[in-house]
């Protein structure tokens, strides 16, 4: 199963076990970690599970969808390697995946 | 006299009225309250609700639709009753809906309807949500009043629902009718919960067409996207499973939205100056609108079924007993919300209630509900210059006369008469 490394805001790096077909998010989440409050449940339509992927992992992640860019624009903490966790889907390409989860606005 | 907290939630048609104070009864002997003599313990601390509501491990949501007076299906077994839910997952009422589902089945189904509610397909709604609601409004306000339930919210989120889809026109009178003759879901009558999930039944027949025609040719709408669907490991669901979901989608977002609607514009009529303040200013809108989901969303509650022994708020939960997590609850809890019982537009992170849920299960169908909800209060607020309450039918201020759906789920008005003053 691969492994993403999750950053919180106190700066405590997580290793997780994600299982593919399943998101970021969902990994976070489940996880039970601190500051992602993933209100919408997944569904690209708020933007609380924001994070910054780290940046040699940007194109792994994929592309982003307009409505997600959106959404994004919405934040304060937006950067260039801003992403909502819930539409980075977990593949075996993902292994070592590091992201930090964004503050909160 | 009977103590308050001492009645019985699940049959009792006194709560109905008001049954915060029922809640507040219970949250005066603690955030997780074992109900006396039975096998339910009731939530109504918010960060004890939260708990249980990520809590996916140890928590089953078989019970969310028969809730949680339910009897077992079984006798549990062993430390770790996953095996006997899923083996008598037909036995549970509404075992199979999505709301209901665990695990892999759950994320599989959920990641189908992932892309159905984003903000573009929304907006590429709304024209015809606006459309009609002002008709709707209009048509109101031009026969001097009307119920704001049977005329405008059922018809209202029914249509936007069909829309949203891509059911056929001529089906929707139909589909209406069906939804009219069918029970609210958690009714306190047992005899007739069986019968709650009937209009599904009957418009699975309909969805089963549409979905055959667009496997063969998409037409660019939610049905199409449905019948193109891939699970994430690429495996394709089946047709069966494409219909259940349909029509759960159809069924779970009519209701809800049209009881929300009721229960936003009843604040909108008594709240003294509100009617005023929101028509000078929209952009208000949104957040009052979360506001009445904090104080009177339309699902009061859920239930989860412990399947290990656990625990919530420090308070050991044992395995085969069952979780009633109130919402309502939850979101006049003081230790989250500062003057809980009181009105407040503009509450700082006021989007956190859990009006929705939250976690695996929150309402996939929340951002659509916002969207029409603020649309026909919206269109109401443009088109009058005083909306109130009938009072030949719901009393006088101050002694209102109001009823509320026999439901232990839902939170909505029956009928609400309003009588509206055009704009001139």
């Amino acid at each position: 199963m691969p492994q993403i490394f999750v950053t919180t805001a106190k700066g405590e790096t997580h290793t997780l076990n994600a299982e593919p077909g399943t998101t970021v998010m969902m990994a976070i989440r489940d996880a039970g970690l601190e500051g992602l409050l993933a209100l919408c449940g997944g569904v690209c339509s708020c933007a609380t599970c924001h994070v910054h992927v780290d940046p040699g992992w940007m194109a792994a992640a994929g592309e982003m969808s307009e409505d997600e860019s959106e959404l994004l624009d919405g934040s304060m903490r937006r950067n260039e390697h801003s992403r909502l966790g819930c539409q980075i889907l977990i593949t075996s390409k993902l292994d070592g995946l590091r992201v930090t989860i964004a503050d909160e606005d | 006299m009977q103590d308050l907290a001492d009645r019985d939630y699940f049959t009792d048609h006194s709560i109905l009225l008001d049954p915060y104070a029922y809640f507040e009864a219970l949250r005066e002997k603690g955030p997780v309250y074992r109900l006396p003599g039975r096998d339910i313990f009731v939530v109504t601390g918010f960060a004890e609700a939260l708990e249980v509501l990520n809590n996916t491990v140890d928590f089953s949501s078989a019970v969310s639709t028969g809730g949680a007076a339910m009897p077992l299906p079984f006798t549990p077994e062993g430390d770790d009753l996953t095996g006997q839910i899923e083996a008598h997952r037909a036995q549970f009422l509404g075992g199979d809906l999505l709301v209901a589902r665990d695990d892999k089945p759950h994320t599989n189904s959920r990641a189908l309807l992932s892309r159905l509610f984003t903000p573009s397909r929304l907006k590429a709604n709304e024209e015809y949500m606006t459309g009609l609601a002002g008709k709707l409004a209009a048509d109101a306000v031009a026969n001097g009043g009307c119920d704001l339930i049977k005329d405008i919210n059922v018809p209202f989120a029914t249509l936007v629902v069909a829309d949203l889809l891509g059911v056929p026109p001529d089906d929707r009178d139909h589909f209406m009718k069906v939804i009219a003759e069918g029970v609210p879901p958690g009714s306190l009558d047992e005899q007739e919960r069986t019968g709650q999930n009937q209009p599904l039944v009957v418009m699975a027949g309909f969805f089963v067409n549409y979905l055959m025609e667009r496997m063969q040719a998409p037409r660019g709408d939610v049905l199409s996207e449905l019948a193109a669907a891939s699970y994430p490991d690429g495996t394709k669901p089946d047709i069966a499973e494409l219909v259940r979901l349909s029509t759960f989608l159809f069924g779970a977002g009519q209701d809800t939205t049209a009881k929300l609607l009721g229960n936003a514009m009843r604040f909108i009529v008594e709240q003294p100056g509100l009617q005023d303040r929101l028509r000078a200013d929209s952009s208000l809108l949104p957040d009052f609108i979360e506001e009445v989901l904090r104080l009177e969303g339309s699902t009061k509650m859920t239930s989860r079924l412990a399947r290990k022994t656990t625990k919530v708020g420090g308070v050991e939960i044992p395995i085969g007993t069952k979780v009633m997590i109130s919402f309502a609850a939850a979101n006049r809890d003081p230790r989250r919300f500062e003057n809980p019982q009181e009105f407040i537009i503009g509450r700082p992170k006021i989007k956190e209630h859990v009006a929705f849920g939250r976690g695996a299960h929150v309402c996939i169908g929340a951002p659509l509900a916002r969207v029409e909800t603020r649309i026909v209060l919206e269109k109401f607020l443009q088109k009058t210059s005083y909306i109130d309450l009938d009072e030949t039918v719901h009393g006088p201020r101050g002694a209102r006369r109001l009823a509320y759906e026999p439901s232990f789920i839902i939170r909505g008005l029956e009928e609400l008469r309003l009588k509206l003053t055009p704009r001139h």
